[in-house]
């Protein structure tokens, strides 16, 4: 009996010790898929940080929620400016209050729109990608198949191409103007930024988003920002946000006066 | 309407005069082998239709994805039959239904319409406004269809303006939400694509000739492919608040199947940072 019993609990913990194996192994989310069997990140997903007001950490201030700061990239989370640059900067965050582009309601720029306090919703298809942001009604499409760029094309949106690494969806954005911001606190970039993102739904509610930024001439290396954007299980659809519109309707107009 | 945004739709305005004025829009007399004149369009576009079986996506509706433009012959416009004015060429209306070709708008509102119309700056889509329906598939820029499961999605340039047309036949929002772009609901009626717009806040303009709506509007669009590049779009107009009786539209789609094309950005409202660039002596 006694051998016999030893077996049985020796193969039970074996058992018990295989299980817990396999589960350690395999922990890895299994997206929903598309028909071709990439990953479907389709749905309203919204962030829950602060970056829109700081992409590095900072403590609370005036109109300014704290925040722990997305860089993570160089380790210590800053941005490595040039020193010029650095300066631009400064002067930027000093005026940020008439000076976000954002408070003249105009586009966002990449990777900022990713990172809103507002909606945006994911549409794909096999071999595109939409994604619609609620603010000032803008659309990001993201063709997966080899398109050829227009030399000396400058937008605030960027011109992206996308494409697959695995069950990780890369897209690569050029053709960004000089006007748009990183966050509210004057982080910057020039006309040669070039943004390769990388979007990997890690749970049914959960997408791990990167960006990394070069940009030789506002910047000493690239750096990197990761955040989640969560997907909002109780909106199928998203609003608008017609931020100058609202200001004209409500008698405060962004549009500067005519010069005299 | 303050000074600039004056000024911004009068550039807009001036700039499409010149337009027109330089390089005529070609205006075959066809669309998808049919007549443009909208009545003699309409039956022969749903004449064409009923024996047209088009490509189907994945889910078995057809495939009307990739980039399209309105034959819209100047109807962006006025949408109702006229002689032209400043900046507005003549044109044949591209109403169906009264047959006269007019709105059937209350005596009230048609007064209002009467008066606005000389007030083109106050247009909203001067002032970069999302332009609802059925106005948006009016403008003179194009935009791409793409068809997600469950979903047809228009991404306008003009504007980045963007519908999201979800064919699940959903509830609409609550009425209390008001939109520029209103909340589209769509359905498959055979090889119709069927949007039912509601929800819009009715400040919208059907066209530059001041014609208007109300926040009780209520638009039906029809898209139905006639040809493998042409597609029948129709428009019903419904607002007891407005109008006697409600009313349609109708225009060709066509596809543009220009290599290598993409849609590049139009940023409107940003413009308005050119305004430090004009002077007085500009504007004389």
């Amino acid at each position: 009996m006694r051998p016999l019993l030893i077996g049985v609990t020796a193969i039970m913990a074996a058992a018990v010790v295989a299980t817990l194996t396999a589960q350690q192994a395999a922990p890895r989310y299994r997206p929903p898929r598309l028909a071709n069997g990439k990953p479907d990140f389709q749905g309203v997903w919204q962030v829950r940080n602060t970056a829109n007001w700081n992409v590095q950490a900072h403590g609370g201030s005036y109109k300014t929620p704290a925040g722990y700061g997305v860089v993570v990239d160089p380790p210590d989370g800053s941005i490595p400016y040039r020193a010029d640059a650095l300066a631009t900067r400064e002067k930027n965050w000093a005026s940020r209050d008439t000076a976000d582009p954002l408070g003249k309601c105009y586009l966002a720029g990449v990777p900022r729109t990713m990172y809103l306090p507002y909606p945006l919703q994911i549409l794909q298809t096999e071999t595109e990608v939409a994604i619609l942001s609620e603010y000032v009604h803008t659309w990001r499409w993201i063709p997966l198949t080899p398109l050829d760029r227009i030399p000396g094309y400058e937008s605030w949106m960027g011109d992206p191409r996308g494409r697959w690494d695995g069950d990780t969806l890369v897209i690569e954005t050029l053709g960004h103007n000089d006007q748009t911001w990183f966050d509210h606190a004057g982080n910057f970039h020039s006309d040669v930024l070039k943004v390769t993102e990388r979007l990997t739904r890690i749970a049914d509610d959960v997408i791990t988003y990167e960006a990394t930024m070069e940009d030789a001439k506002t910047f000493t290396r690239p750096w990197t920002i990761r955040l989640s954007l969560y997907r909002h299980r109780d909106m199928d659809r998203i609003l608008e946000n017609e931020c100058y519109l609202y200001a004209e309707e409500a008698g405060k107009p962004i549009r500067g006066e005519h010069p005299k | 309407m303050n000074r600039s945004s004056w000024f911004l739709t009068a550039l807009t305005l001036a700039a499409t005069a010149a337009l027109v004025a330089q390089e005529p829009i070609p205006q075959p007399r066809t669309s998808g082998g049919c007549p443009v004149e909208s009545k003699a369009f309409y039956e022969c576009a749903t004449t064409k239709a009923r024996a047209f079986a088009a490509l189907r996506t994945r889910d078995g509706h057809p495939d009307l994805q990739g980039y399209w433009r309105s034959r819209n012959n100047g109807i962006a416009y006025d949408v109702e039959p006229g002689p032209g004015s400043f900046a507005v060429p003549p044109t044949f209306g591209e109403i169906i239904d009264p047959p006269d070709k007019k709105i059937p708008y209350l005596p009230a509102a048609r007064a209002k319409r009467d008066e606005i119309r000389t007030k083109s700056f106050e247009d909203p889509q001067g002032h970069c406004a999302p332009s609802g329906a059925p106005r948006k598939n009016n403008t003179l820029f194009g935009w791409r269809i793409i068809q997600p499961k469950d979903h047809v999605v228009f991404l306008y340039e003009s504007m980045h303006d963007y519908r999201v047309i979800p064919t699940d036949n959903r509830k609409h929002l609550p009425a209390s939400i008001k939109m520029w772009h209103g909340d589209p609901v769509g359905r498959w009626e055979g090889d119709t694509l069927v949007v039912d717009y509601r929800n819009l806040n009715g400040k919208h303009w059907f066209d530059m000739a001041g014609n208007f709506q109300s926040e009780n509007i209520h638009v039906v669009e029809r898209y139905t492919m006639f040809t493998p590049d042409t597609i029948l779009f129709v428009a019903t107009i419904d607002d007891a608040t407005m109008y006697t009786r409600p009313w349609t539209l109708t225009f060709s789609l066509e596809r543009n199947k220009e290599p290598g094309y993409y849609q590049l950005e139009y940023a409107c409202h940003e413009g308005e940072r050119d305004l430090q660039h004009f002077t007085d002596d500009t504007r004389k």
